[in-house]
């Protein structure tokens, strides 16, 4: 199990979900898209969420501090120090 | 003194969080090229008398008249040319520039010369930022070349979380050699590392 981090909105929201750490960036974006229309992830349901929503965002993976688990995190692109 | 601190680019989140560093026991470095415009007024750490004068030098005469914090101050970009004699005593990089052109030149260098460095960054409309030290550092382009960035002052608070994150990341490392990352949205700051 992994935890998707998704942030939009400017908030940000663990959700845990049942599928490989190596799943395509395709398919995480496609993931967050359904369960964000489904409603579950608590404070982000959003049920006409456009399909195209993170085609921008960036997909990270990590490993949770101390081998606790696998993180994937998708968030927008922060090309600015401004 | 037990360090120097270089800030690379002192806008919006440069200069908020070079300013929450001011209590640190260590040489503090400014370089930006750029200059004070009016506007930035609403989001950087810059005062009206700034407006028109180099950034990085700007931001040393206020920590000097304001706060009697000696620092030093560089008004130039940083180049391939210029990254060993302006970084080489660098105990700590800080990336807070705002292209990703500048941001690999950096990474390239701390790299090369094994210094430690941490990002700083935004995206563009304000709604989440990154403090993440560059291991693990991938600079991002913008959505679209030519995109706004976060300049004004629409975004000032978050601007000040994500400098308040950067400073205690910089604080943490300065003081205990810990290397945090943290992830900045309107729900909070998560920190982890």
């Amino acid at each position: 199990m992994v935890v998707l981090n998704i942030t939009y909105n400017g908030l940000s929201v663990d959700y845990p979900l049942e599928v490989d750490y190596r799943i395509t960036d395709h398919d995480v974006k496609r993931i967050a898209v359904e369960v964000i229309r489904a409603g579950h992830v608590k404070g982000l349901q959003i049920a006409n969420l456009p399909q195209n929503t993170f085609d921008k965002y960036v997909v990270d993976r990590f490993h949770g501090p101390q081998n606790k688990g696998e993180r994937i995190y998708l968030r927008p692109r922060v090309p600015f120090g401004a | 003194m037990a360090g120097r601190i270089v800030f690379c680019g002192v806008g919006a989140v440069g200069s908020q969080a070079a300013m929450l560093c001011r209590n640190l026991e260590a040489e503090l470095v400014f370089i930006d090229f750029d200059r004070v415009e009016s506007k930035n007024l609403l989001a950087q750490a810059y005062v009206k008398p700034s407006v028109g004068k180099n950034k990085a030098e700007s931001l040393r005469l206020q920590l000097a008249n304001f706060h009697g914090i000696k620092a030093e101050a560089f008004g130039v970009r940083l180049t391939r040319d210029n990254t060993s004699t302006l970084l080489d005593r660098a105990t700590l990089l800080v990336d807070a520039f705002d292209n990703a052109e500048s941001r690999l030149l950096l990474s390239e260098y701390a790299r090369a010369a094994a210094r430690p460095l941490v990002h700083g960054a935004i995206s563009a409309d304000g709604s989440f930022g990154l403090v993440r030290w560059d291991e693990r550092f991938t600079p991002d382009a913008e959505d679209e070349p030519g995109q706004a960035t976060c300049e004004g002052g629409a975004h000032l608070p978050m601007i000040g979380l994500l400098a308040a994150a950067l400073a205690r990341s910089i604080q943490d490392f300065h003081t205990k050699g810990e290397r945090r990352d943290a992830m900045v949205s309107l729900s909070g700051v998560a920190v982890s590392g």
